[in-house]
């Protein structure tokens, strides 16, 4: 045999598994040492930070809000020894900026609001530290949520337009942005060494932007992944670079998407196939399922959006934080899906709910631990996060209407928990091989459970709990 | 030491489990940086309840604590009763 053809045998083939798995839409330009070289010098900096922030742009369409983070970024990149001062600073101007309302109707009450939280916040964090063997110590985030819980029922009891209604629900309004805020200051109550209160005040209204849910976590973890020299800070913002493109390319595909299935195909949105279906005018059956099927996708690609725009800029301002959403359709579990479809959400369930249940209770029977546990976060915690969040529903329907109206909300996190504490049970166990049975059969089954379960997704909570098990029995033609 | 070599087997498991083949090093970040998931921890959290008798609901828990190779043995060295 010639050298030659031990050539042709032994080299790759032009297309294999491994590689498809390896492709990169966008290359690692972080691991490019002339590159990694060149983010590290003053020009460098610069280009990076003029191409992010000119990407960026697309994404901030409010001008004050982008010049705000783009004076953060520059400081956080050219001084880095401040960048803790600068990123406090930005939190204080930016609740400054988005409560401050100036239109006509000039009013300083939200700013108030605002900032008295963010001050509750700290002394609930300085009292944390101060006593921690006290009973509010011991268990601060109890009695956080407790409070918080305790407000809106306060708040329900009275006329929502009364002089006392009205304060109530405008501190719970300004409450509701940060109560997961307060909480992940108060675990940071024993962190070692002890957080600055830059870092704290930083974490609870940052400049990159964030949900209700807190990205990335608290000022402990900020801490643990902030860069510590020049090489981690062009590493981190180049990764930020990467993401930021990678969220233009997938904003552009949403945009061709909803021309091409919602307007070229006429596919209706679930939330308009659901409604012609309450109103007796249901679409077709293939309809029905390829509305379905493209909302499922399109949460993904939505999620995936919004999350890599905030962590993008978090590297970029010096901080090597985990992505949001990360290769979701991967996921060969229930589990791993919620893991990777919505990180710092599925982290804060672990955190606030899910890790307390575990370490306390059942600890003699292991399953019943890892079901009780799980329940605790995807079933409790879910369910408290999302029903306080809408807040605006309690204060306008009542907060027994407001419960009547969560009941599709609450069958999505009832069997949400019950299939995630299957899954982690069968976890566990050993996995089954090959591309057929270890990827593409339970692949295929989780986006499928997940498409399903999406029909009890609504954030509008109009229709009664039985319209929406109707609509899913229609898909399995089942007249109910 | 046997402590420690258990605890790096315990852990390379744990990674090999999520087909995570490279190389790590005893101080490498296992949480933090992603290598490993929350369900990991609770299964490092049960393995230390079961091998040293650490009780978190009483010292506390922190995924800090258990972020490393080293910082799960030191642990194991402060926290065992």
């Amino acid at each position: 045999m010639s050298p030659a053809s031990t050539a042709i045998r032994t080299s790759t083939p032009w297309f294999s598994a491994t590689k498809l798995a390896n492709f990169r839409l966008i290359p690692r330009i972080e691991t490019y040492l002339h590159v990694l070289e060149f983010a590290q010098t003053p020009l460098g900096k610069g280009a990076l930070l003029a191409v992010f922030c000119q990407v960026l742009r697309n994404f901030v369409p409010d001008i004050l809000s982008w010049v705000l983070i783009v004076v953060a970024l520059i400081l956080t990149t050219f001084l880095p020894g401040h960048r803790r001062v600068v990123l406090a600073i930005g939190a204080v101007i930016g609740t400054l900026k988005a409560t401050l309302n100036f239109g006509a109707g000039f009013t300083l009450k939200p700013v108030v609001m605002d900032l008295a939280v963010m001050a509750l916040g700290m002394m609930l964090f300085w009292c944390a530290r101060r006593w921690p063997q006290s009973r509010f110590g011991r268990r601060p985030i109890v009695f956080l949520l407790s409070g918080f819980g305790l407000l809106i029922l306060c708040a329900s009891s009275v006329p929502a337009a009364g002089r006392i209604g009205v304060f109530l629900w405008s501190a719970i309004g300004a409450a509701v942005t940060y109560v997961w805020f307060i909480a992940y200051a108060l675990t940071d109550k024993s962190a070692k060494p002890a957080q600055e209160a830059t870092v704290e005040l930083a974490a609870l209204r940052p400049v990159w932007g964030s949900t209700a849910t807190p990205f990335p976590k608290g000022a402990a973890y900020l801490r643990r992944i902030e860069a510590r020299n020049a090489e981690q800070l062009a590493i981190a913002q180049l990764k930020g670079l990467k993401l930021l493109v990678w969220a233009i390319l997938l904003a552009l595909l949403v945009g061709l998407w909803n021309k091409f299935f919602h307007g070229y195909l006429q596919i209706p949105t679930s939330a308009d196939a659901l409604t012609m279906s309450v109103k007796g005018t249901p679409a077709a059956w293939h309809l029905r399922w390829e509305s379905l099927i493209l909302a499922f996708f399109e949460s993904i690609l939505s999620v995936s959006i919004m999350g890599h725009q905030f962590i993008a800029v978090c590297r970029m301002a010096g901080f090597n934080a985990l992505r949001n959403t990360y290769r979701p359709l991967s996921s060969t579990t229930i589990s791993e899906f919620f893991n990777r479809f919505y990180y710092y959400f599925k982290e804060l369930l672990v955190d606030f709910f899910f890790y307390p249940a575990f370490l306390r209770y059942f600890k003699s029977n292991k399953r019943l631990r890892m079901i009780f546990a799980t329940f605790a976060a995807a079933f409790f915690g879910n369910t408290f996060y999302h029903f306080t969040r809408d807040w605006a529903i309690i204060r306008d329907d009542g907060l027994l209407q407001a419960m009547k109206n969560y009941e599709a909300s609450l069958f999505y996190c009832f069997v949400l928990a019950a299939a995630l504490s299957i899954s982690q049970l069968r976890e566990r166990g050993p996995r089954p091989t090959g591309f057929l049975r270890g990827h593409l059969l339970p692949v295929t089954w989780v986006c499928l459970f997940y498409c399903v379960l999406n029909v009890f997704v609504t954030d509008e909570r109009v229709y009664p709990f039985v319209e929406y098990v109707k609509y899913l029995a229609s898909l399995f033609f089942i007249r109910l | 030491m046997k402590d420690k070599v258990d605890i790096r087997e315990f852990v390379q498991s744990l990674l090999i489990k999520n087909g995570d083949n490279e190389p790590l090093t005893d101080q490498e970040s296992l949480l933090l940086s992603g290598r490993l998931q929350s369900i990991d921890a609770v299964e490092i959290v049960l393995f230390l309840e079961e091998n040293f008798g650490i009780d978190f609901a009483e010292i506390g828990f922190d995924r800090e604590q258990i972020d490393s190779i080293d910082a799960i043995h030191a642990l194991t060295q402060t926290a065992a009763p």
